[in-house]
């Protein structure tokens, strides 16, 4: 295995990349009785259009399959589910569905051997039948459900909806109750067989486990395994520039008026061709325009703007767009603030050091949790494909200058806005 | 893991030195006898605090004031403990050796900024700080039914009782905004400081005497304070048949929640047999509950059991479809039943008490989890994490169906999600 110091981070990793292009990560914790591992495929929602393993054309799989195909993993042919396996020694076992990942997680302080071989084993032998594709349809549907009445659910889903006109990132990872109800057995089975191949999936391990152990189970269950298909074929989307809708209205069972604003950015406008580098210079710019210590927070608080405020970065293949949320009972005019802020953006070094300094710290306050550090290697393999073991370095790098090279490209003019307001009150109106 | 505890007379000082953890985290707990009128005020007072301080004017300089120490944090919450309201001021900030000699002590002072030298104008807080507050407050509190899944859980507490503990609404209630003004807030707030119970806890790679001699340098509170009411709520009697409530929100989904009563549980039924027969019934995805109406009838997917044993109740939450509500009921009360029959294997319970076991070894993986494990040990007589487990290894089958035939269903609530 290769030794990679998280530098700063008084950590050391252990890679390993099988002649089958599965990767294995290994982040050893001395001081703790806990682990935690991951198994996980590059696959999730926005690939619904591909040439699947057999065959010469691209086929379409209704929305929402990748998380379908997660829930159904969990079925084995012996009737015994994984949560009862794991249970046995009191472990814990879960699995999660993004956009472009599905993993499947367990953790505890017992029986590692026994659970790594078996979270191994139970993403290795997919059992879907007729039957036990209908039995998860009621039990999805009732989660579809459940999210559409989270009014912060609703508006993300209906923001990202309005961003893209053809990206899959417009439509809701778990697809919508009409979608789920086209699901086949077939269907999962060629989405797994197409995308569940080791050199499309890896391994990360944290906490305290013995290395030689954990690389023995995964050569024995793993160092075989063929794939069934070397590369995928994937349609290329082909998202144009603008948003797909600029505003909409709209009333909900909600007592406070929310808004959803959407920034959709091209990343081939900058200079900067590093993802990773870009992303944390976007992040830094979000971070000190509207985090917790702007002044544009203070400035809305003081006039009572809002009640909840939050952000994040949605990024595609050619896009990452700046998404932000709040609550509040004057939108108009939020609304004006926020466009405000991003068309007069001002930025001071000091404000940037300060920053960086937290950020760091974060870094060094994250790396104590080994659920945290899995999940921190997890997004990094699915983003950037690799481990990234220079973070700290990374960030202590960034400049003003750069930052202000990057604000000269950007340009807040392409923006989708959704408002919902509570039901009565567009009643009044008419 | 090491700990002491010291009664300075105006407050428990807990020190708990572990290495396990770059950070130190510095709690200071404030607890007295919950009044219903009283929460809205606290709720203002909670947020006020950690908004700004004499010192630091406004939230982002208390914030940039945080970032400087290396991204140190302080936060505020309140939470009910059976007969009392309980407000817990938060400080994490990272061990000196990652970042530099004095800045453990800086952020102590900058606590003691927090509690003790709030935003005041000579005897009352500052308007437009509390103006902030106070307006977020109303939006939150008319919000309050967007979380269809939190509501309904008031909805059955307030089903349950009337008037009491149970039916407090931690959120707090938007009649009593507008009494609050800066004078009485400030009156409430010393009131707080003086005479609450109060429990300081450090946990960190500390050294016990240095970290007790800042403490009380900082800290100087001498007031003596005693403890007058219990935790546990009284005992109510349980109703013959279940009752069932139905209340309507434009909703896709129902959410059901069902409230049983803990009737004359021992205090070892009550932190033993009784948390593992609720790992049996439904906390988990290993559970009966989840098996039976998520796994087999395919009617949610989320379904969940909590007891809580100073409240002496046992709630089981379900998200539905409307169709459902009936048949799932059912289904929960059969599941019930098994239980008081003794219906669950011996490896039924081997799991739940392995599930104990992790659920113990993950409380170490936490500070926060350690200092609360602490409280209650202090508060309610808790045994230490050790015994914990050797006890509950003890625990029989029998023991757990006793637990069983005294959880009486009390109160079924749904609230139903219909289309406008």
């Amino acid at each position: 295995m290769k030794t990679v110091e998280l530098k700063g981070l008084d950590k050391t990793c252990f890679t390993e990349k099988l002649n089958n292009g599965l990767e294995v990560i290994f982040i050893p914790y001395e001081d703790k009785k806990n682990y935690f591992m991951t198994y996980a495929t590059r696959y999730g929602s926005d690939t619904n259009c591909f040439v699947p393993v057999g065959s010469k054309k691209f086929t379409t799989v209704p929305n929402g399959i990748a998380h379908f195909l997660e829930h159904k993993m969990f079925e084995q042919e012996d009737g015994v589910d994984p949560f009862s396996f794991f249970s046995e020694s009191g472990t814990g076992g879960n699995a999660s569905t993004t956009f472009t990942s599905t993993r499947y997680i367990c953790y505890g302080t017992k029986e590692f051997k026994k659970n790594l071989k078996y979270l191994i084993n139970f993403v290795n032998e997919p059992y879907f039948t007729d039957e036990n594709v209908e039995k998860e349809k009621g039990i999805i549907k009732e989660e579809i459900k459940m999210y559409d009445d989270i009014p912060e659910a609703f508006l993300e889903n209906k923001l990202r909806e309005n961003l893209y006109r053809v990206d899959p990132h417009r439509i809701d990872i778990a697809g919508t109750t009409n979608d789920i109800d086209q699901i086949t057995k077939e269907d999962l089975y060629t989405c797994y067989n197409t995308f569940y191949n080791p050199n499309n999936m890896f391994i990360i391990i944290a906490g305290n486990f013995n290395k030689k152990d954990a690389m023995d189970i995964i050569s024995e269950t793993l160092g075989e395994k063929e794939n069934r298909i070397d590369e995928v074929k994937v349609k290329e989307v082909k998202e144009p520039k603008n948003v797909h809708k600029d505003c909409e209205e709209l009333s909900i069972n909600i007592k406070v008026p929310k808004i959803g604003l959407g920034y959709k950015l091209l990343k081939e406008d900058f200079d900067i061709k590093d993802e990773l580098e870009l992303d944390l210079y976007f992040s830094m710019i979000a971070a000190l325009l509207f985090g917790t210590s702007s002044l544009f927070r203070e400035r809305v608080r003081n006039k009572h703007l809002m009640s909840s405020f939050y952000y994040e970065w949605d990024s595609t293949k050619n896009y990452s767009s700046l998404l932000i949320y709040a609550e509040t009972e004057d939108p108009e005019l939020l609304i004006e603030e926020v466009q405000k802020e991003l068309d007069y953006i001002k930025i001071e070094e000091d404000d940037l050091e300060r920053m960086k300094k937290v950020w760091i710290a974060n870094e060094v306050k994250m790396i104590d949790f080994v659920d945290t550090t899995v999940s921190n290697v997890f997004d990094d393999m699915i983003r950037y494909k690799k481990l990234i073991p220079n973070k700290v370095d990374l960030i202590r790098k960034m400049n003003k200058k750069t930052l202000d090279k990057i604000l000269a490209n950007m340009k807040f003019n392409n923006r989708a806005k959704v408002i919902l307001l509570p039901s009565k009150i567009i009643t009044k109106e008419k | 893991m090491k700990y002491v505890k010291k009664d300075l007379g105006a407050y428990k000082l807990h020190l708990i030195k572990t290495t396990n953890f770059k950070t130190i985290k510095i709690r200071v707990s404030f607890r007295s006898p919950i009044v219903k009128e009283e929460i809205t005020l606290r709720n203002v007072l909670c947020s006020l605090l950690t908004l700004s301080t004499k010192k630091y004017q406004t939230k982002r300089d208390l914030i940039i004031k945080g970032q400087d120490l290396y991204a140190a944090t302080i936060s505020s919450s309140n939470s009910r403990i059976g007969n009392y309201i309980n407000t817990d001021i938060l400080l994490t900030v990272l061990h000196d050796k990652y970042t530099e000699e004095g800045n453990f002590k800086s952020a102590l002072d900058f606590l003691y900024d927090v509690v003790y030298d709030p935003n005041v104008d000579g005897n009352h807080f500052n308007e437009e700080q509390l103006e902030i507050v106070k307006r977020n407050a109303k939006t939150s509190l008319e919000s309050l039914k967007e979380d269809a899944s939190y509501y309904s859980l008031l909805r059955l507490y307030e089903n349950m009782e009337e008037e009491g503990p149970l039916s407090c609404r931690m959120a707090g209630y938007i009649e009593d905004l507008d009494a609050i003004d800066s004078k009485n807030l400030y009156q409430y707030y010393k009131n707080m400081i003086n005479k609450d119970l109060m429990d300081i806890f450090v946990i960190g790679d500390i050294d016990f005497h240095e970290t007790e001699e800042m403490i009380k340098s900082i800290f100087r509170t001498k007031t003596f304070k005693k403890q007058k009411l219990g935790y546990y709520l009284e005992e109510k009697k349980p109703r013959k048949h279940i009752r069932t409530v139905m209340e309507q929100e434009v909703n896709n989904q129902s959410k059901l929640a069902i409230g049983a009563r803990l009737c004359n549980l021992t205090k070892y039924e009550r932190d033993y047999p009784l948390t593992l027969y609720n790992v049996i019934l439904g906390s988990g995805p290993d559970s009966k509950l989840f098996r039976e109406v998520r796994e087999k009838h395919s009617l949610c997917y989320t379904i969940n059991s909590v007891p809580n044993k100073l409240d002496n109740i046992l709630v089981i939450r379900a998200g539905i479809d409307k169709k459902n509500i009936k048949k799932t009921v059912s289904l929960i009360q059969s599941q019930m039943n098994l239980m008081k029959k003794g219906k669950f294997s011996d490896k039924d319970l081997t799991i739940a008490k392995e599930y104990f076991q992790t659920a113990m070894d993950s409380i170490l993986e936490s500070q926060s989890s350690i200092i609360e494990s602490y409280y209650m040990m202090d508060l309610v007589g808790l045994d230490d994490m050790e015994t914990r487990v050797e006890k509950m290894m003890e625990v029989t089958s029998n023991d757990i169906i006793k637990v069983a035939k005294k959880i009486k269903l009390d109160t079924a609530y749904c609230l139903e999600g219909v289309k406008e």
